[in-house]
């Protein structure tokens, strides 16, 4: 019996409570949890954060542009199976001339086929029950790939190539699915139909403020604030990349190596800035709206 | 159980089906949703796939089960402030509200209210279950002596509530929702929170307790007014507003596939290694290729308002995920030649746009609209010539739809290449078609 209970995050990890709900309702039905939200938002922390905070194994698949189903299964390897297959002709002829070395195929049998087969993340998740698998960044793989998994997913079942093995789940047993998504392109109706989908908001103040107590606990609570007002200054004057969640924590970690009072200064003067901001337009429209006076800009550019 | 949910959810665009009250009835059934906040949340992960659907979601929720009608550009305060439910829910709550509350702030109670999740419930509990157990000064036996007394606290009442069986709610809000139908305008009965309100249930007043709610009832004050979780209207004229949905639909247009080949030469290499043992060695071929070509009619005042945004839109395509964009612009129609510059001045023969891979996306974008002598047949014999060398063609014309039959000039050019209207919707259309023709 998987895991079923409702789990709220951990020490690290600040789990939203309608993210937390929707996991608990995916996890309950059996079905795959879908996020999707800004990159930055913590959407592939919640499986690594409750594995490790469940005891659970996690099986992890990064998606990407040659994604393929096999890969994400299992697939049959041929070299080992030919190579072993030499090596028993090679032993057998070696017998008979009365040679008593013999290579070895490491316990592999050539007759069961189910030795060669190298199982991918989704078949180890699959047969070990009570477990987490995570699949990365879907919509950076190609388009047949969330289509090929529709069957695994309703029917929870994977058919391993040429040994022909099942490998088949309960619903009771169904390791937690969790999918995330940037949203860079679409994925299709049918696959969305079959997963539970959450959609992460961005973190407002007060949320965010908690997110960094998580992480960065020592950092004085004027440090925060200060940083908190420029920060959702940025994502307000519409940048072609606002600032996220990440990266505003990366920026704490380079101002709080400086004493307090400096940090401010720090802070105030957008020291640092390269963290938060990634393009040169972006750049060069925060300098303009928000007209930082005095000190040289940590890029070199001039104003416009 | 909720037979007309996906015929009014279908109203608000909303993709329901008999699948989506199948999983419900799961949901249910293994005791997922115990009040309304649940339900708005188990049917909210269910239905909504991407964040603009929150919005219409949350317009259909409200419309079926709480009979609150959101008017467009309406706060949710002030629907449900109007709405007969909350006069309702006022009423039952008669001398238990506290005195000063502001209207805005009652509305926020009974959001709150409506939105609390059996999750939120069993949190109070559990408090309390974690307090008594760390107040050492109370000892077992007094506790019990002290229930005993038949002393109820409130919060046992609300442990009842969510042992309260689901059916009951349904069976309810099913009658109500049948009588409304025969009533139609209104009459004296709708889905009330007596039903839904932990505090309702029971009639006992359960005063002095605050559940904070997980924050459902602010979520969906904050979707109401943000236009994020709106769908952009897909029938507008493209304008700055909408960029970003023609984009995505844009981004269609991206072959992508990892596609599994024989590759010869790694196979016979390889076997070469392995001494004349030749395996098939298998190569992922990843194909994502964008190669787009754009025709702008830039002349006349017709076309003025939209070149920006048409603009705007391929640049942003160029810079996100199109590698090989070439726009050239025109005056009405094309006839031999086009310009490579906005001013049309940098003459480009049309041969020599004939001569580019025939694997180009064309987009026309124009309003097709000129003097029919303009449309000589030299221009129709180059369009003729371009979409049989482009398998991938398609016009899009800003020009509303209605007056599309109006204009010979379009009708004319509509026959020869495939035309959407310039919106979302029109580019989504184009996409699909330019897919299908795509050579094997």
């Amino acid at each position: 019996m998987a895991e079923k209970s409702y789990w709220e995050g951990s020490d690290h990890y600040l789990c939203d409570t309608e993210l937390a709900q929707a996991f608990h309702i995916s996890r309950t039905l059996g079905m795959p949890l879908l996020i999707e939200g800004e990159p930055g938002t913590g959407k592939t922390e919640l499986p690594f954060q409750y594995a490790k905070a469940q005891g659970l194994e996690l099986h992890v698949y990064p998606a990407g542009s040659k994604s393929n189903i096999e890969q994400f299964v299992a697939k049959f390897d041929h070299v080992k199976y030919l190579r072993d297959s030499q090596v028993e002709i090679l032993n057998a002829q070696r017998e008979e001339k009365g040679l008593a070395s013999k290579m070895s195929t490491a316990g592999r049998d050539t007759e069961s086929l189910g030795d060669y087969v190298s199982k991918g993340p989704a078949a180890k998740a699959f047969s070990s029950p009570n477990s987490v698998l995570l699949i990365d960044e879907i919509d950076k793989a190609p388009r047949e790939f969330p289509n090929d998994l529709l069957y695994a997913l309703s029917h929870r079942k994977f058919l391993m190539p040429e040994s022909g093995e099942v490998i088949e789940v309960s619903e009771e047993d169904m390791p937690a699915i969790v999918i995330t998504s940037n949203r860079e392109q679409e994925l299709p109706t049918a696959f969305k139909g079959r997963c539970i989908y959450h959609y992460i908001q961005f973190p407002e103040a007060d949320k965010m403020r908690e997110i960094i107590q998580k992480h960065h606990p020592k950092v004085s609570d004027k440090i925060v604030d200060t940083a908190l007002d420029i920060f959702y200054q940025l994502r307000k004057i519409g940048l072609e990349r606002s600032p996220t969640t990440r990266e505003l924590l990366n920026w704490l970690k380079y101002i709080k190596t400086f004493s307090s009072k400096e940090a401010i200064d720090k802070l105030n003067a957008l020291d640092g800035l390269g963290t938060l901001i990634k393009t040169q337009a972006d750049y060069e429209k925060v300098q303009r709206q928000l007209a930082l006076g005095g000190g040289t800009p940590p890029m070199g550019t001039s104003l416009n | 159980m909720f037979t007309t949910l996906p015929e009014r959810f279908k109203a608000f665009h909303l993709k329901v089906d008999v699948r989506t009250l199948l999983l419900l009835q799961k949901a249910i059934d293994r005791e997922l949703v115990k009040t309304i906040g649940d339900l708005y949340n188990v049917l909210r992960t269910f239905i909504v796939k991407s964040p603009e659907l929150m919005g219409p979601y949350t317009r259909a929720f409200y419309d079926y089960f709480l009979s609150i009608d959101i008017r467009n550009g309406e706060q949710l305060h002030d629907a449900v402030l109007r709405s007969q439910t909350f006069q309702q829910w006022k009423e039952q709550k008669a001398g238990r509200l506290e005195e000063d509350m502001s209207r805005k702030e009652m509305a926020n109670l009974f959001l709150d209210e409506v939105h609390i999740t059996h999750y939120d419930i069993q949190k109070v509990i559990d408090g309390r279950e974690l307090w008594e157990k760390d107040s050492g000064d109370v000892e077992d036996q007094d506790r019990e002596e002290q229930e005993d007394n038949g002393e109820i606290r409130p919060l046992d009442k609300m442990a009842d509530y969510s042992d309260l069986t689901l059916e009951e709610l349904m069976a309810r809000m099913e009658e109500v929702l049948k009588q409304q139908k025969r009533d139609h305008s209104g009459g004296s009965h709708w889905v009330g929170t007596g039903g839904i309100s932990p505090y309702g249930h029971g009639g006992a007043a359960k005063d002095g307790i605050r559940v904070g709610g997980s924050g459902g009832g602010k979520m969906a004050r904050k979707v109401m007014g943000d236009a994020n979780f709106f769908p952009v209207d897909l029938e507008t004229i493209l304008n700055d507003n909408n960029i970003d949905a023609a984009l995505a639909s844009l981004k269609g247009i991206i072959e992508e596939s990892a596609q599994e080949t024989l590759d010869v030469k790694e196979t016979i290499n390889r076997g070469l290694e392995r001494g004349g043992l030749f395996l098939p060695e298998i190569k992922n071929e990843t194909d994502e290729k964008l190669q787009v070509l754009l025709f702008i009619d830039n002349g006349g005042y017709s076309m003025h308002p939209y070149i920006k945004a048409v603009q705007t839109l391929f640049r942003k395509m160029k810079t996100r995920f199109a590698y090989d964009l070439e726009t050239y612009y025109f005056h009405n129609t094309i006839y031999g030649q086009v310009y490579s510059d906005a001013h049309r001045r940098k003459r480009v023969p049309i041969e020599r746009i004939l001569s580019k891979s025939p694997n180009y996306n064309v987009f026309f974008v124009g309003d097709a609209a000129m003097a029919p002598y303009e449309l000589s047949n030299q221009s129709m014999n180059t369009y003729m010539e371009m979409t049989k060398h482009f398998s991938k063609c398609a016009w899009l014309n800003p020009e509303p739809l209605k007056f599309w039959e109006h204009t010979l000039t379009i009708q004319i050019i509509k026959e020869l290449i495939p035309m959407e209207s310039l919106t979302p919707a029109g580019i989504e259309k184009a996409v699909l078609r330019m897919n299908k023709n795509r050579k094997k």
